[in-house]
């Protein structure tokens, strides 16, 4: 059987079909053996039993007349019947008569005849046969057949059998072979197709239908799924050809186009477009339209950029994430397919366009007939989208690292301008010290001399307050320096400003820019100034916005390269101060003009540090102003800062100006490594009265100050520089407050602003000037100085 | 087994040999006549005779024994209550053949036989089965004669029984003598 399982299908049915045809050969022959065994047996006896009747006849006579001769004569007639072994007569007593054949033994016969009948017995065939005459009993026929005739017959009935069953097998292996063909043929057909398939991969091979019955149904299948199969597979190809497509292009328009092309093309639709979704205003805007659709777009107002509301439709359910099919959109009431309907479109489909379950857009697949997608194209479209919204968000991924990428490289010039200008900053803080060195005896000696000398001529005091002038600029220039490094001031410190005043520096401070420069390029600025001289003081911080006004200025000079005119304005308006700078030069773009307050924004190309007016803008919010930009290009730009007028209007600064007393006379150790200083110190101190010793280096300092208290003529205050060579200032303070803890020390330093405003007075130090110091904060931070030393000492 | 079986059988055989021998001998007629007496009632089975012989549908067949009786009342013993294709048996005596034309079995003595020429004639038209003993009683126009030799033999005068009226079974034929050139 199992032989049989793994034999090809042909020798199946052959095999079958043969031993079906022997089996019922057989089958038949059985019956018709037995069916003749029955009726061979019942011939058997009746043919028996007719001859017992006609011998039983002839022998009437000799039994009643008793001739025994007669009697034999007849059994022998039965000599003719070669099957019958034995024979006998009995009379009407039962006792023999005569006796068949002559050869037998009496004993061989029964003794008495037994009841009239026939019967088989031990393979013989028995029989009792009354003679009967005129009506009379004349006696018994005994008779013995044996079944020689059944086994004969058998015998000849068993060869024909055999020999028809091996004609009729023969002959039904050659019918067999060709009927089977009927069978076999279409199912060996389809397997070769199937093995051709399976081998070359080839889809598009079809079995061919041979007949109309459940083969030919089975053939049809086989097709109609190779057909599904070859539809799937070009769709899986469709599927991946776009995806490659895709994920070739990294922005979302491209990469809508692709696949709204390729399904155009090769799914294909008539007409299709994709979506996003604006959920705040429950609206899709179109964003890609198929090159086919484009028409169909125009007549439907589903172009580029058209917005398609969404109302309780297909497209509210795709939007929560449902692929919806629509097969005839004519029966839907709603707007949208109404609206494809006026297209001719009838088959819709919409697959939302998801990123992690959240919905972003639609892709819109229709057709003009009606029930024309099936469930094959609705999954091709579910997987497309899925494919199209993971490369959309790719794209958006890619944007966002883009981006990310490019402000990490703008971080990273900004970082390395400020490095450069840290260094720059380094420099100029090393000139600044030497400057502030330079230009403090200057500084000394004027105001001394403006002060101490009362019969100076009108012009001799003119001249020194010129230099006066000139030195408190190259001051705050040296101080504007160091803004180069300085780390901006986090807590302001507002005084109350005069705009006007101010606005008179910064012109001063700028010529160079707005006059010199352009004169030697030929080019002319004028600079005019519209200033209310009834302007209020605000409350600010003077070098942030002298910073931020010099800053505008320069961007307006910057902005005429051909020259114009530059105009400063200051007014009132509103109870608000508002200062204005407005040149007449190139004017700017909406997109500058959007994002010129951006830090590292600029248009000056090298030139710019992109920081001007970030700074401007920086201020301004610190100060609890606003700023206006009026520019238009050709024309010109007004930058317009506005500030507040604060609540209590505080009395002019000019007003705190008073006559100061003198500080007590004391004994007064300066220490500097300069002797200009050194000098231009001692002379102002001894002037207002203190006696004044020097020393022009850190160790000689302590040593003086050691030697003094040894002598019992202690220093009242001791009066440091901080830069100095081998022991700067901070050791000096330290050896001093070791030696006597109560006299007060005052850091002058050209860095002293700096380490005010960091908090970072020194251990030690009771008070930090900076250079170049002024002799009428001198004054006061000794007076300070010796009123808390002479207050703390013990009495 | 097998020798058991043949002395039985020797054994029967002599018993029954020895037995019926002195038992016929003890009663009036011989063997010869008793099976004579048989053969006579034999008869009526194996001749037919005309449908006028006997027209009543129950009348018995008669045998009849004219002249002197060898039988006795053997012959009444053995056609009592017997039937012959559903007729009874009847045996009558005669002194006179006139008294016995209606016989249908007719044994005709043999203290008869001078007279058998003119028994025989005043039989014809009369269908009687003619039976007698004497030697040449087939030969003279009866119609069966018993003629003894180790054993009784039958010889018919065939167209004597033609005349009659009789048929006589090619049965009875068989185990007869057909005799030939006899008188009618």
């Amino acid at each position: 059987m199992t032989k049989l399982k793994s034999s090809p299908i042909r020798r199946k049915l052959m095999a079958i079909m043969l031993l079906v045809s022997a089996v019922v050969m057989m089958v038949t022959c059985a019956c018709f053996f037995a069916y003749e065994f029955v009726t061979f047996r019942q011939r058997m006896v009746q043919t028996l039993s007719t001859l017992g009747e006609i011998v039983g006849a002839n022998s009437t006579a000799a039994l009643a007349f008793e001739n025994h001769d007669d009697a034999r004569e007849v059994l022998t007639a039965l000599r003719a019947e070669r099957h019958i072994v034995a024979a006998a007569l009995y009379d009407k007593n039962g006792a023999p008569f005569a006796t068949y054949p002559d050869t037998l033994d009496a004993a061989a016969f029964p003794k008495a005849p037994a009841t009239d009948g026939y019967k088989f017995e031990n393979s013989y065939l028995i029989g009792y046969e009354p003679v009967i005459q005129g009506g009379q009993r004349r006696g018994t026929l005994y008779l013995k057949s044996d079944m020689e005739a059944i086994t004969e017959r058998f015998r000849s009935y068993g060869e024909i059998a055999l020999a028809v069953i091996v004609g009729s097998s023969l002959l039904g292996f050659f019918l067999a072979r060709k009927l089977q063909n009927q069978i076999s043929e279409p199912i060996l057909r389809l397997a070769e197709t199937a093995k051709a398939i399976s081998d070359r991969r080839d889809f598009s091979v079809r079995a061919t239908k041979v007949s109309a019955d459940e083969l030919g149904s089975l053939t049809e299948a086989f097709n109609q799924m190779l057909d599904r199969i070859q539809t799937q597979l070009a769709r899986l190809d469709l599927l991946s050809h776009t995806t490659r497509a895709i994920g070739e292009r990294q922005d979302l328009p491209s990469i809508c186009q692709v696949v709204v092309r390729s399904l155009e093309d090769h799914l294909p639709i008539d007409f299709g477009c994709v979506c996003l979704y604006d959920a705040s205003r429950q609206a899709l805007k179109v964003i890609s339209v198929g090159f086919k659709s484009q028409e169909l777009a125009e007549k439907l107002a589903m172009q580029n950029q058209d917005i398609i509301n969404i109302d309780e439709n297909g497209l509210s359910r795709c939007v929560r994430g449902h692929l919806v099919y629509e097969p005839d959109i004519l029966e839907i009431k709603s707007a949208f397919p109404q609206r494809l309907a006026k297209g001719g479109l009838r088959a819709l489909v919409v697959a939302p366009l998801a990123v992690e379950s959240n919905i972003f857009g639609v892709l819109i697949a229709t057709r003009r007939e009606p029930n024309s997608f099936d469930s094959a194209d609705c999954e091709f479209l579910k997987q497309l989208s899925e494919h199209t919204a993971l490369a959309a968000h790719q794209a958006q991924l890619y944007t966002a690292l883009q981006q990310a990428y490019d402000d990490l490289r703008q971080t990273q010039l900004a970082v390395m301008e400020q490095e450069r200008l840290r260094a720059l900053g380094q420099m100029a803080s090393g000139i600044a010290h030497d400057i502030n060195n330079a230009i403090s005896p200057i500084g000394l000696y004027t105001e001394s001399l403006l002060e101490n000398e009362p019969n100076l001529s009108a012009r001799a005091r003119d001249y020194l307050q010129t230099i006066q002038h000139a030195i408190e600029d190259v001051a705050q220039t040296v101080a504007r320096m160091k803004e180069f490094y300085r780390r901006r001031e986090t807590q302001l410190t507002l005084t109350p400003v005069a705009l006007n005043q101010l606005m008179q520096q910064v012109v001063n401070l700028s010529r160079a820019r707005w006059n010199d420069m352009p004169q030697q390029r030929g080019i002319t600025v004028r600079l005019l100034q519209e200033l209310d001289p009834n302007l209020p003081p605000i409350m600010g911080v003077e070098s942030e916005i002298r910073e931020a006004l010099i800053n505008l200025i320069f961007n307006g000079v910057d902005a005429m390269p051909d020259g114009g005119s530059l105009t400063l304005r200051t007014k009132t308006a509103d109870g608000r101060v508002i200062v204005e700078v407005s040149d007449s030069g190139i004017g700017m773009n909406e997109e500058t003009r959007r994002r010129c307050l951006e830090p590292f924004f600029t248009t000056k190309g090298e030139r710019g540090t992109g920081l001007g007016l970030a700074m401007v803008y920086g201020a301004v919010q610190r100060h609890n102003a606003e700023i206006e930009l009026d520019s238009e290009l050709g024309k010109g730009t007004t930058v317009r800062l506005i500030f507040p007028i604060p609540a209590g209007q505080a009395a002019p600064a000019t007003a705190a100006e008073a006559p100061r007393a003198l500080p007590a006379r004391s004994r007064i150790l300066v220490v500097d490594d300069d002797p200009m200083l050194i000098k231009s110190l001692r002379d102002t101190l001894e002037n207002d009265g203190h006696a004044v010793t020097t020393a022009t280096g850190g160790q000689a300092g302590i040593d003086a100050f050691r030697a003094a208290l040894k002598n019992s003529e202690p220093f009242g205050i001791v009066i440091s520089d901080l830069g100095m060579p081998n022991v700067d200032g901070r050791k000096v303070a330290a050896a001093i407050k070791e030696a006597s803890p109560r006299t007060p020390l005052i850091l002058l330093t050209g860095w002293g602003q700096r380490l005010v405003t960091e908090g970072d007075i020194p251990e030690h130090v009771d008070r930090v000037l900076s250079k170049p110091p002024k002799l009428r904060e001198l004054r006061e931070a000794l007076t300070q100085c010796l009123a808390a030393a002479h207050a703390s000492k013990p009495s | 087994m097998e020798i058991l079986r043949r002395w039985l059988a020797i054994a029967v055989l002599v018993a029954l040999g020895q037995g019926v021998t002195p038992a016929q001998a003890q009663t009036s007629p011989s063997k010869e006549n008793r099976i004579k007496a048989a053969f006579l009632f034999n008869f009526a089975a194996f001749v037919e005779w005309p449908a006028n012989s006997l027209p009543a549908a129950n009348a018995p067949i008669v045998i009849g024994v004219l002249g002197e009786d060898p039988f006795g009342s053997f012959l009444d013993d053995v056609v009592h209550g017997e039937k012959v294709n559903g007729r009874a048996l009847e045996v009558r005596r005669f002194r006179e053949v006139s008294e016995a034309t209606n016989c249908q079995i007719l044994f005709i003595s043999d203290s008869e036989s001078g007279k058998l020429t003119d028994i025989l004639a005043a039989l014809k038209g009369h269908s009687a089965l003619t039976v007698g003993d004497a030697d040449d009683f087939a030969d003279r126009g009866g119609m069966i004669q018993f003629a003894t030799k180790d054993k009784i033999h039958l010889r018919i005068n065939l167209e004597a029984a033609k005349q009659a009226g009789l048929t006589v079974s090619s049965k009875l034929l068989r185990v007869a003598e057909i005799v030939k050139g006899g008188k009618p």
